[in-house]
């Protein structure tokens, strides 16, 4: 009733795009309003898709409902279509983009109302990124999907550098927004070029870029396996750009320079989460290879780690939150990669508790995906209300907003409470989740060894992030009062608080999903080879018991909540000097964390020498071979015409000399022949 | 009667020594004197093929070649003459302009 018209979910928000891009000057708020009225529909309309997706048994088997037509062919026979594609994944992806999508633009209002003419630029290039989005994930194919995947690559450019030109300077020169903007879309290209590479690989292996077509297990079966880890492999490289995963995700901090609300949308709704969609969607494939699972597992590990120990130190009240977004995007990848390893053994060897247990962190893997999405919305619309409010970003000027902004407070703690694993909130359920499927993997295939360090970050990093988190709590609302707090305008106006409550009651609540049935929503089951999302639900509180009956689970509750208890003592009651810890920030390993352990030297280096190199190389042959074969040429004609136009003497008595001299050369070349041939 | 090559023999000499006026020269009179000293080369040349072979039609040729050399002659004097109108000078070294 409701998918006919899924086409309808991208098509809003674009028209929206389109009416405010050329129209908005002349509505209320730059075109706000339409563009709320766009997304707010895209997401009524998602719901009303999900629900009769959920509720109709139609669709149970095969699970997933497609219509498509053609697009155009390619010679060799290959049909490219375009259509949309619906499962529980793709629901799940569409409700909370377009729900989220909605509460930041409401609170955009607010954000951005001193923005003049310029809201008609951010309104109608936020419609354009929800359509990326909603589009990426209703997309039938991965062509479509690849065009959606390019439209927030570029919505990303457009809103990471929004105010590129009137803060020429940030933090300092290579922070500006420009730079950001710039550098966001080069290293995101990287992985960009990759993901269409597997693409082509895909096309060549399987004749067809539909999803139905390349999910199929008969098909995959019938496919050079090297073929589909060559693809993989690919497909990740676009997840690692787009998520910004180690080693490319030194982007994603620098991006900060764009409006809070921007980051909130890349972060939460939009952008990031489509490299772990992706992973997700791709899990047929990624699952004939438990290497090509290790692998996705190993990268979002190192960069949960790495991107947690970064945030520690940092002053940047948005940077924190940046850091943590890589950290927690890396446990959504360690989850995804834990369960495809541990389904892509369950296949090798045919064990099917192996099979439910990869499912089991697949929906951990998800879910955490969902719930980012709503606790980090609701983060940075608190950090953006604080950052309104005091006009910096500087925590270290804050402190003691807590009496100002009770409602950012408040919900700002809620956020916290759900990205540390507070337990029952959001966060606890999928974190722990997360971790426990790692350890659990790390009981099987030779290869267990490497989850086992993996699980051992990850509860470092666990303890990290909600020490992190309470460290900017702490900084920015309890303790005395810093100087920006003292002329601060007070709590922000209802535009932006309303959503800030509504974000809050998702941002603790939703992680209870997994334990009233929902939990099948979010899982991946294996019917003889043939991949399905959704189903597999598990009866009653399992998950809870599951959770509850691991020691570990407790292990990790009391150093998150140590970390809160040190991060109060630093911070709050100020009885521990932080100082004291790192040589008053001269410490090596102080120094190599606000360097970012040299991540951006590292591609300052790569691109002046290698990328500097190439072009110099380039550069070369294009002036010395290229140009120099066609300038050589006509030097040469025009050359060889200057000399030989010297011979042309304008005497008469010259050119008769030569006539005759011709003359008898040729008679005596006749001469010679009838000679030597014996003529008459 | 006296044998053809005598005749061949005069015609050739005739024609090499108007070619080599031709060639040092620098009156262009005499230049174009040379010419016509070759132009009869060949007239002798084709008058004794004529007698020889008793056809007449290598006489016939000659008239016209005569004709046409005296035509020439009218044309090349009135290059001449202009020629020393502008350049006040006939020597073929001097009237070198038509070049690169």
């Amino acid at each position: 009733m409701f998918i006919e018209y899924t086409w309808l979910v991208p098509l809003i928000p674009v028209l929206c795009f389109v009416l405010v891009g050329f129209f908005g000057n002349k509505m209320h708020q730059g075109g706000g309003y339409l563009a709320i009225a766009g997304a707010a529909f895209a997401c009524v309309m998602s719901v009303l898709i999900s629900v009769e997706f959920f509720t109709s048994t139609a669709y149970a088997d095969p699970g997933y409902v497609t219509e498509s037509m053609k697009w155009f062919e390619l010679p060799g026979g290959f049909v490219l279509n375009v259509g949309y594609y619906i499962d529980t994944l793709a629901c799940l992806m569409m409700m909370f983009a377009s729900f989220i999508s909605t509460l930041i633009f409401v609170y955009s209002l607010g954000y951005m109302h001193d923005q003049g003419v310029k809201k008609r630029r951010y309104f109608a290039e936020v419609s354009l990124f929800l359509t990326g989005m909603l589009g990426l994930a209703v997309s039938s194919s991965f062509l479509t999907m690849f065009i959606f995947w390019e439209i927030m690559g570029l919505c990303s450019y457009l809103l990471i550098g929004f105010w590129g030109f009137n803060h020429p300077e940030g933090d300092d020169k290579a922070d500006n927004a420009a730079s950001a903007a710039k550098k966001a879309f080069l290293v995101t290209r990287l992985g960009d070029v990759s993901l269409m590479a597997g693409l082509f690989v895909m096309l060549y292996a399987f004749q067809s870029l539909d999803y139905v077509t390349i999910f199929d297990a008969s098909a995959i079966a019938a496919v050079d396996p090297n073929m589909i880890i060559l693809a993989s492999l690919l497909i990740f490289g676009g997840a690692i750009g787009k998520s910004a995963q180690f080693p490319l995700l030194d982007w994603l901090p620098d991006a900060m320079a764009g409006p809070t609300t921007v980051s909130a949308l890349i972060h939460a709704a939009t952008m990031v989460k489509a490299g772990v969609y992706l992973v997700a969607r791709c899990y047929p494939l990624f699952c004939q290879c438990s290497s090509v699972m290790l692998f996705v597992a190993v990268i979002g590990g190192v960069t949960a780690f790495f991107a947690a120990t970064m945030a520690m130190n940092n002053m940047n009240i948005k940077k924190v939150l940046a850091y943590s977004t890589l950290s927690q995007l890396g446990y959504m990848f360690l989850a995804l990669g834990t369960g495809g390893y541990l389904i892509a053994i369950g296949l090798e060897t045919g064990n099917t508790a192996l099979i439910v247990a990869g499912s089991a962190a697949y929906t951990a893997g998800c879910l955490h995906m969902v719930n980012h999405a709503f606790f980090k919305a609701l983060l940075f619309l608190c950090s953006g209300s604080v950052i309104h409010s005091t006009g910096t970003e500087d925590m270290r000027e804050m402190g003691g907003l807590g009496k100002k902004m009770k409602v950012t407070s408040i919900t700002m703690l809620i956020g916290s409470l759900s990205i540390a694993g507070f337990p029952f909130f959001a966060g606890f359920w999928s974190k722990d989740l997360i971790l426990e499927s790692v350890m659990h993997a790390a009981d099987f295939g030779s290869s267990g060894f490497v989850l086992m360090i993996l699980w051992v970050l990850g509860i470092v990093t666990a303890f990290m992030t909600a020490f992190y988190m309470f460290r900017m709590w702490y900084m920015t609302f309890a303790g005395t009062e810093g100087h920006a707090t003292a002329h601060c305008h007070g709590e922000s106006p209802k535009s932006m608080t309303a959503p800030l409550m509504i974000l809050s009651v998702f941002a603790f609540a939703f992680g209870f999903v997994i334990l009233f049935g929902f939990d099948g929503l979010l899982s991946v089951e294996v019917v003889g080879g043939q991949f399905r999302v959704g189903g597999g639900h598990v009866e009653g509180f399992e998950w809870a018991v599951e959770i509850f009956t691991n020691v570990w689970t407790y292990v990790t509750i009391v150093l998150v909540l140590v970390a809160i208890g040190i991060a109060k003592l630093m911070y709050d009651k100020k009885t521990i000097n932080p100082g004291k810890f790192n040589k008053n920030g001269t410490s090596w390993l102080y120094n190599a964390l606000t360097k970012r352990w040299w991540f951006p030297d590292l591609y300052n280096q790569i691109s002046w020498k290698l990328g500097y190199g190439v072009a110099r190389g380039v550069d070369f042959v294009d002036r010395n071979i290229i140009d120099g074969t066609v300038n050589g040429l006509s030097n040469a004609v025009v050359g060889g015409g200057d000399v030989l136009s010297k011979a042309q003497t304008g005497n008469v008595r010259n050119y008769a000399t030569i006539v005759l001299l011709g003359i008898v050369a040729l008679f005596a070349v006749i001469l010679a022949l009838f000679y030597f041939m014996g003529g008459a | 009667m006296i044998p053809i090559e005598f005749f061949l023999a005069f015609a050739a000499i005739l024609f090499a020594i108007g070619a080599y006026g031709v060639v040092t020269k620098s009156n262009t009179i005499v230049v174009l004197m040379c010419i016509e000293l070759m132009l009869n080369a060949a007239n002798i040349n084709f008058v004794t093929f004529a007698a020889f072979t008793g056809d007449v039609l290598g006489q016939v040729f000659v008239i016209m070649t005569i004709s046409v050399a005296a035509a020439e002659v009218a044309v090349g004097i009135a290059i001449l003459l202009n020629a020393y109108k502008i350049r006040k000078t006939i020597e073929s070294d001097s009237l070198t302009s038509m070049r690169w």
